[in-house]
């Protein structure tokens, strides 16, 4: 224990001497200061160096890849039956159908964009949604059009390549 | 008899409980936390209200950061002294002992595999090593080490870990390389959101 400079200096000034203070019992004075220094130190660390546990996770299933030799067997699906999202950098345009289709753009953040897939949901049977990505477009949205996806009902959908019409649409 | 009190002595604050509180705080941070794996580049996974949880145990992981670097990893120390020797034999490297064991520490890397025995050679010397990515065009090496690891652990699960501003174009390299490896379902990281979209 580091001396305390305090009371030896008022034992000096009484004249006491060092066996007088011998037989005092004396009470321990732990410094906790360099102790709480070593707490505050690993808690930053613990705090930088760690994260909270595992971050959620959302399932997707995507088409196995027919071998080389096999026939690409693909289900027709009917024209009427499909709705078309084309994800763009900042916007999607959707619409139903494959030929000479009318074309919608709609905001990503739009909460419209559920309305738009839950009723197309109810008014068709067997809707199967086409997602398109086109190169410029971000994960983010991505995520965010699947997610949103998950919600409106719609139980067909797959991400497949643009179409010639589609890549049109890129700026 | 307060005025007579010495006026030098100095206020002492007792330190105890301060130390108490910063060690249950340190209890806390150690029991509810695991370790955060070292990228070179920070990935900002995207939102979502998907609570799905990933599986803790027998899990790969491919992170791609926002310019298109792509990551491998998987959980398990002791298959991945297999894995590297086995996607080692194919591309023609071989590794010794100490660069086996250094891998098997290593949670993720993206070093095409040329480079490997030199990433991990320097991995503990305090040379910085430029990680950049696995290569996914020409050669895609993803494509072994995907196919490696499930030969390793059959019952591997796949869980891509990618920064929400990465363009699509590379998103689909590494779909079409799981699904041409027959991977159909896997699991896409995303960070559980309160205000949501989805549900206004």
């Amino acid at each position: 224990m580091l001396p305390n400079l305090e009371e030896l200096e008022v034992d000096r000034i009484h004249g006491r001497d060092d066996d007088a203070r011998k037989k005092v019992k004396r009470e321990v004075n732990v410094d906790m200061n360099p102790m709480v220094d070593l707490a505050f130190l690993l808690l930053t660390f613990f705090m930088l160096a760690t994260t909270f546990s595992k971050p959620q996770a959302m399932e997707i299933l995507v088409p196995a890849k027919a071998k080389d030799n096999a026939e690409v067997k693909e289900t027709p699906v009917k024209e009427s039956k499909t709705m078309s999202l084309v994800l763009k950098e900042n916007e999607i345009v959707w619409y139903r159908g494959i030929t000479e289709p009318e074309t919608f753009e709609i905001d990503y953040r739009e909460s419209a964009l559920l309305e738009i897939l839950a009723e197309a949901n109810a008014n068709t049977d067997g809707l199967v949604v086409l997602i398109k990505p086109l190169s410029s477009n971000e994960y983010e949205d991505l995520v965010l059009v699947l997610d949103v996806l998950s919600y409106s009902g719609v139980e067909r959908y797959s991400l497949i390549e643009p179409s010639e019409f589609d890549l049109e649409m890129e700026e | 008899m307060a005025m007579l009190r010495n006026i030098k002595t100095k206020p002492k604050l007792d330190m105890n409980p301060m130390v108490d509180m910063a060690f249950l705080l340190v209890t806390f941070f150690m029991m509810t936390t695991t370790f955060r794996p070292e990228l070179p580049e920070e990935v900002l996974i995207p939102p979502s209200s998907a609570e799905v949880k990933l599986p803790e145990r027998n899990l790969a992981t491919i992170t791609i950061t926002k310019n298109g670097m792509v990551f491998f990893g998987i959980d398990n120390k002791f298959d991945r002294r297999e894995l590297l020797s086995m996607v080692g034999r194919e591309m023609g490297v071989s590794f010794d002992e100490s660069q086996l064991d250094t891998y098997s520490l290593t949670a993720t890397s993206g070093v095409p595999m040329k480079k490997m025995g030199e990433f991990l050679n320097a991995k503990f010397a305090k040379v910085a090593f430029e990680q950049e990515g696995i290569p996914l065009r020409d050669d895609s090496e993803l494509f072994y080490w995907i196919r490696n690891a499930r030969a390793v652990n059959p019952s591997l699960r796949f869980a891509i870990n990618a920064d929400g501003k990465t363009k699509y174009p590379v998103i689909h390299d590494v779909f079409e390389t799981l699904r041409e490896l027959g991977v159909t379902r896997f699991n896409l990281v995303t960070e559980k959101t309160e205000e949501d979209v989805a549900k206004s």
